[in-house]
């Protein structure tokens, strides 16, 4: 084979290599890109520009993550952060505009909706607020069976084909790096002492989980 | 908000999903001071330079390709 040929061999390769990763990012790459926009958006708002029609093109383009429920948690709570703090710096009264405070109402709306969608806000709450809402004890019992199922329908998924449940370990870890799956961190974390209470070594296992986990927090990628 | 590094990397899969390779790199680089210990960031950075080293190293043998054949028609 002619250098070129080799290095054209390699160009392929090399391209249908990241067309791969675009492909298996593409629905993280659409969230990233609505963040980052609705960041661009607040920076404007910051600097006291009008992002009346910025924000009104944000939400006609993203309104269906709040139907869809694919975001997770701290994309969520970051998209309402940033909402909040648009909304602090829009500054809407009597004399502002239809389109202005029909904005307004629209990140309130995303905001509740959020808070009923992110169940996890829940369990912040600060013990003494539990104590005077009982439903609160009982959404974290129904929630964490909510969670263990989820978590048993993936180890049945994952473990199908496998032989080992260490396989099974490195596959779920992998999901909790790649798709900073909250499901797969905490089921990852659960074979792990698993098998530490079985006598097997653990600690490389730890040390990707403690990765996994750093992914998770950063949220994004 | 998001961090400069963020907002570089976003825009260099963004660039990757339109196959616009060099400001992809270009994005990379802006973001790696941020991703270090990144290993998925690392391996499309590097994916990403050397399709860019290889895409220039084609574009120069095509170059010195088309060049001898023009000597040849002319004689």
């Amino acid at each position: 084979m002619s250098q070129t040929a080799s290095l054209q061999s390699l160009e392929s390769l090399l391209e249908t290599f990241l067309d791969r990763v675009v492909f298996l990012k593409e629905k993280k790459l659409n969230v990233l890109d609505g963040i980052n926009r609705l960041d661009d958006i607040g920076l404007m708002a910051n600097q006291g520009e009008d992002v009346t029609d910025e924000i009104g093109n944000w939400f006609a383009e993203h309104n269906k993550w709040l139907t869809d429920r694919t975001l997770q948690d701290t994309e969520l709570n970051r998209i309402t952060g940033m909402l909040s703090k648009i909304k602090q710096e829009i500054n809407i009264d009597n004399d502002s505009s239809m389109a202005q405070q029909k904005i307004s109402s629209e990140i309130d709306r995303w905001n509740n909706k959020e808070e009923k969608t992110a169940p996890i806000l829940t369990l912040m709450r600060k013990p003494e607020t539990a104590e005077t809402e009982p439903d609160t004890s009982a959404d974290t019992i129904s929630l964490f069976v909510k969670r263990l199922t989820k978590m048993t329908a993936l180890f049945m998924d994952y473990s199908n084909s496998k032989n080992h449940i260490l396989s099974v370990l490195e596959d779920i870890l992998r999901k909790a790096s790649t798709e900073t799956s909250k499901d797969a961190l905490i089921l990852s974390a659960f074979i792990i002492y698993y098998l530490k209470q079985n006598g097997y070594k653990v600690e490389p296992y730890v040390k990707k989980l403690k990765e996994a986990e750093t992914l998770y927090k950063k949220g994004m990628f | 908000m998001l961090s400069l590094g963020e907002k570089a990397y976003c825009a260099a899969l963004l660039a990757l999903k339109n196959k616009e390779y060099v400001n992809a790199l270009h994005y990379f680089e802006k973001a790696a001071p941020y991703f270090e210990k990144n290993k998925e960031f690392t391996l499309y950075f590097e994916t990403t330079r050397l399709l860019v080293e290889v895409k220039s190293k084609l574009g120069t043998l095509v170059d010195d390709k088309i060049e001898i054949e023009e000597i040849f028609t002319h004689g």
